[in-house]
């Protein structure tokens, strides 16, 4: 390690502890070691403002039924031609473009739930280029509930999450405006498109045999190669 | 019964990881923002979101970035809602200038200003490290970069922050 590479180390986190034996035999870099620490120790003072009593908000009662009624997914037969016309249908929509607006008033809470849901779980939104393994894609999205492959895009998140009362795969891919939410709810059947809107964000629900399949977007996101990728790499296997 | 006493519990998990994490929620909407008032309005729809999707929390040893996350969130909600003009620190309003409320250390004054004073891109990251004690890779996921831009933001906001002070 150089006086370089050392202060370049030290100028981003002072309390770097590397670099020891360059350390031992530079003064210099000794010199600017101690002033990086004092800056960071003046810094830290700067930024612990004073903090008001803790407001807390009025907050809602929450229904605790669909937590502790939560179940599995139920496995149901269903016959392969049916899904393949089904599936087939969406994606010709998809390709024309084709947005039909829900009327939505029995499912508005699905929507609903989506989008908070969404908020609850910030993390996964983060833009990566690391994709989950194999193995975890497997066992969040199990061989029995649904067959799900890579060509939907980069799979970078992929969690189990309580949807209604179902626990449903959560996957996050990367898109090209950010990262994209898709919901896989083969409980969670609706009569047509619905779409979603939220702050910063916009989606649709597509109704896939007797089950749906949720993606959600940034705002300006272009989410029909998407939904064409990800109706092509998702079959229901319930 | 058993909701009841599942309401409690789930009253009593919130409460202590906002009283643990409430003082880092204040803190960091307040150096994001830039201004008490919007601080303020920001962890309270942060606490309000967090009681709503607490149950996304699965573990609790996460729960500091989890809340730092919703902040993070609400606060670029409250700008997108009310379209805030770029802050002019020669004219602050009374809220702005009660985060660089005169303190008798000069020295933390300055400071405090010098920080103010830094782009959006170099604060966020600082305030982090420095004050939530994240890792830069911790940085990166947090605000959506790779970790190369992340140690490029820390060195030049206390490159920054070393010039300013040098020349008060």
């Amino acid at each position: 390690m150089n006086c370089e590479e050392y202060r370049a180390a030290i100028a981003t986190d002072p309390s770097f502890d590397g670099g020891a034996g360059h350390l031992n035999e530079c003064a210099d870099c000794q010199l600017y070691r101690s002033e990086m620490q004092a800056l960071d120790q003046k810094i830290n003072r700067a930024l612990a403002i004073d903090v008001p009593e803790l407001q807390m908000p009025e907050l809602p009662e929450l229904s605790t039924s669909k937590s502790d009624n939560v179940t599995t997914l139920r496995k149901r037969s269903w016959a392969p031609p049916t899904w393949f016309a089904m599936a087939a249908t969406i994606v010709v929509a998809a390709l024309l473009g084709v947005r039909l607006i829900g009327t939505g008033i029995e499912h508005e809470s699905l929507a609903d739930e989506i989008l908070a849901h969404l908020d609850g779980e910030p993390n996964a939104l983060r833009v990566t280029d690391v994709a989950i393994t194999d193995a975890r894609l497997n066992t969040v999205v199990p061989a029995d509930i649904a067959h799900m492959d890579h060509s939907a895009g980069l799979i970078t998140y992929a969690q189990t999450c309580p949807i209604r009362g179902y626990d449903v795969p959560h996957l996050v891919i990367q898109g090209e405006r950010g990262p994209v939410t898709i919901l896989l709810m083969p409980e969670e059947n609706i009569s047509g498109p619905q779409r979603l809107s939220g702050e910063n964000v916009n989606g649709v629900i597509l109704p896939v045999g007797d089950g749906s399949i949720a993606i959600i977007g940034e705002r300006d996101e272009r989410l029909d190669r998407i939904e064409e990728s990800v109706l092509k790499s998702v079959a229901w296997r319930t | 019964m058993h909701s009841n006493k599942a309401a409690t519990e789930r009253r009593q998990r919130f409460d202590r990881q906002v009283g643990v994490y409430h003082q880092d929620m204040y803190r960091y909407a307040a150096w994001l923002s830039r201004d008490k008032t919007i601080a303020e309005d920001v962890v309270q729809e942060a606490l309000l979101r967090a009681w709503k999707s607490l149950d996304a929390l699965r573990d609790d040893s996460s729960a500091k970035q989890w809340l730092l996350t919703i902040v993070r969130r609400e606060n670029a909600r409250y700008f997108e809602r009310k379209r805030l003009e770029t802050v002019d620190i020669d004219n602050l309003t009374a809220s702005q200038a009660a985060l660089l409320a005169e303190q008798p250390d000069e020295e933390l004054d300055e400071m405090r200003r010098a920080i103010y004073e830094l782009e959006d891109d170099y604060r966020e990251p600082l305030v982090l490290q420095v004050l939530m004690g994240f890792s830069t890779n911790e940085i990166a996921e947090q605000m959506g970069l790779k970790q190369g831009a992340v140690l490029t933001r820390l060195h030049r906001a206390r490159a920054k922050l070393k010039d300013q002070m040098a020349k008060s």
